[in-house]
């Protein structure tokens, strides 16, 4: 596919261009923290965000996502996937969206998921700005990013962009896109490398040694019960994070008792009740009853189960879940060195 | 089928929670009594009734004497509901049961009148069965629809038992401590959806604490992320769960 270069006081008419014929969503800006919304205007664009609250995941698998509405015995699939471009997706969210894809559509497919999915172009941007608790550079480094159409990146006067995929291909009609130069193209692949060397944390160890490490240290209860002290089973960790993808099935009536939804919620593993199970007769049972059980079992989903899936561990070095943590006790980095620094 | 009888019953409370179901507005109301008959209502009727398919009690159990009005509501119904914090978690009553003088701070001259006689302030499940908890200060009134709905229907109403935490994430709130705020919204239970941290507001735990809350880390996080004195940290969730605290009298 081909690379383009867009001069900086053009990129305002290419992003007001695709806003007027298409639903765009895009990182801007909420109180001091950033977020993925529908865009209204190309000044709402922050491209020099470092994170969002919430991964883009949310624009496929919404946080509450009606999947059936009924009436009396009848019902039907209300998912009504509407084309959207979502733009400005920073490499380590590409690399969690393929995650999730690979995991909605291995066995059973879920449609819910992968009709938003298929009906979105995925523009990734370099990072212009680094977040406080990032380690992308240092987690799974043998899973690159894919999956996306486009990439765009910021560079001296202007933009870089690489089609990856005709859907990405097809964005460049907005704009007054010029073929760019091998030196445009250099320099905004040494602008995307300069970036992995300012994460501000690190994990020492590779994917496999970790992986192999923690897995041994699943019955060190010690551990477990110490790095959950401060666990407030809120769940946060679980729910800013972009690979994570558990959900609740929930019905809600309307008003006339007759008609209604089935919608699907985002769960948390790290919360008191995800692991409670019916027994029958009012009983229940809890699989995973104390906080370290709890708190191990998230590590473990990160860094050993999903690894042969995934390729890689289900973790992105995103750092979201370091900073939604307030008793500081989530962030990865943290808990998988110390791990591995211990005899 | 018959629409189920439903009733509604104040204890030691500010009867808000009462007051809030009629704030649903007209549509909503009129359509929710299309399905079921409220046939006991102090706030706006002077009937009352036998026997009850479902009791909604506002208030906390104070007085030894009420125990008997309590059991008399409970014998009647099928089910009962803790309608609002009073009756759910003893709510801000239960602050009484840390303090020796409100008698004379509320009432003045008048504190050692007989009918302000009272002993400790507590859920009603401590005098009879509850089979459901409407949360809140004041009880969302959403929620409440929800649980009678289920119930209408003959399934298991769901009520969070995860902190309101899992709502702020969800819907994009920045966090209170992000803004160099406080906030119990780790500890407390959620169902709300989080309406005060989104509106720039710490959470007060209104709706009580979730089953197992980390009270040692909350005071810990208070202290070294919003600043709190020691004294205040520990203290500071006392306000909608004295009740409920490992302290709790």
């Amino acid at each position: 596919m081909n690379v383009y270069f867009l001069k900086e006081h053009d990129f305002n008419s290419f992003m007001s261009k695709m806003i007027e014929s298409k639903k765009v969503i895009g990182p801007v800006a909420k109180k001091s923290k950033f977020v993925f919304d529908k865009l209204e205007s190309p000044e709402q664009l922050r491209l020099d965000y470092d994170v969002t609250i919430l991964p883009p995941k949310k624009e496929f698998f919404p946080t509450c996502q009606k999947l059936v509405c009924f009436d009396g015995n009848k019902f039907e699939g209300c998912i009504n996937p509407q084309e959207k471009i979502l733009f400005g997706v920073h490499f380590y969210d590409v690399k969690a969206i393929d995650m999730t894809d690979h995991l909605f559509s291995e066995k059973n497919q879920d449609w819910n998921y992968l009709a938003n999915r298929k009906a979105t172009t995925i523009v990734a941007s370099n990072i212009q700005k680094v977040s406080g608790r990032a380690f992308f550079a240092s987690v799974g480094k043998e899973v690159g990013p894919k999956g996306h159409d486009a990439f765009i990146t910021k560079i001296n006067g202007g933009y870089v962009f690489e089609a990856i995929t005709d859907k990405g291909e097809a964005i460049v009609k907005f704009g007054k896109f010029e073929k760019a130069s091998d030196s445009q193209k250099s320099e905004a692949q040494s602008a995307n490398e300069s970036m992995l060397g300012k994460c501000p944390e690190k994990l020492k160890y590779s994917s496999s040694e970790i992986a192999d490490k923690v897995r041994k240290n699943f019955t060190n209860e010690k551990l477990w019960e110490e790095a959950a002290h401060d666990c407030f089973s809120c769940g946060s960790c679980n729910v800013v994070c972009p690979t994570c993808y558990c959900f609740d099935v929930q019905d809600d009536w309307n008003l006339d008792q007759k008609t209604g939804t089935r919608s699907r919620y985002w769960d948390a593993c790290l919360t008191e009740d995800f692991s409670k199970v019916s027994l029958g007769g009012g009983h229940a049972e809890n699989f995973r009853e104390s906080r370290g059980d709890r708190f191990r079992h998230r590590i473990m989903r990160k860094a050993t189960y999903l690894n042969e899936k995934l390729g890689g561990p289900a973790c992105v070095g995103c750092g979201r879940c370091s900073s939604a943590c307030t008793a500081d006790i989530a962030d990865p980095v943290n808990v998988i060195n110390k791990i591995m620094e211990a005899k | 089928m018959s629409k189920p009888k439903v009733g509604f019953f104040d204890f030691s409370s500010c009867e808000g929670c009462q007051i809030e179901l009629t704030n649903y507005g007209d549509t909503a109301f009129l359509e929710l009594l299309n399905h079921i008959d409220i046939v006991e209502f102090r706030e706006a009727m002077t009937e009352t009734a036998g026997d009850l398919d479902i009791a909604c009690v506002e208030g906390s159990f104070t007085r030894e004497a009420d125990r008997a009005r309590l059991e008399s509501i409970r014998k009647r119904s099928k089910i009962v509901i803790a309608y609002g914090a009073c009756a759910a978690t003893a709510g801000v009553n239960a602050l009484k049961n840390h303090q020796a003088d409100y008698k004379e701070n509320v009432y003045g001259k008048d504190a050692h009148m007989p009918h302000l006689d009272s002993s400790k302030a507590l859920p009603i499940s401590a005098a009879i069965k509850v089979d459901y908890s409407v949360y809140g200060c004041p009880m969302d009134k959403y929620e409440f629809l929800r649980i009678v709905t289920h119930l209408l229907h003959g399934k298991e109403p769901v009520i969070p038992n995860y902190p309101v935490c899992m709502e702020c994430k969800r819907r994009e709130t920045v966090c209170r401590y992000e803004d160099g705020d406080h906030c119990m919204g780790q500890v407390a239970r959620a169902g709300c959806n989080a309406p005060c941290p989104a509106d720039g507001i710490p959470c007060e735990a209104c709706r009580g604490f979730v089953d197992q809350p980390n009270e040692v880390a909350l005071v810990k996080v208070l202290k070294e992320r919003a600043g709190f004195s020691e004294k205040r940290a520990q203290e500071k969730s006392r306000i909608f769960t004295a009740a409920l605290r490992s302290d709790s009298k």
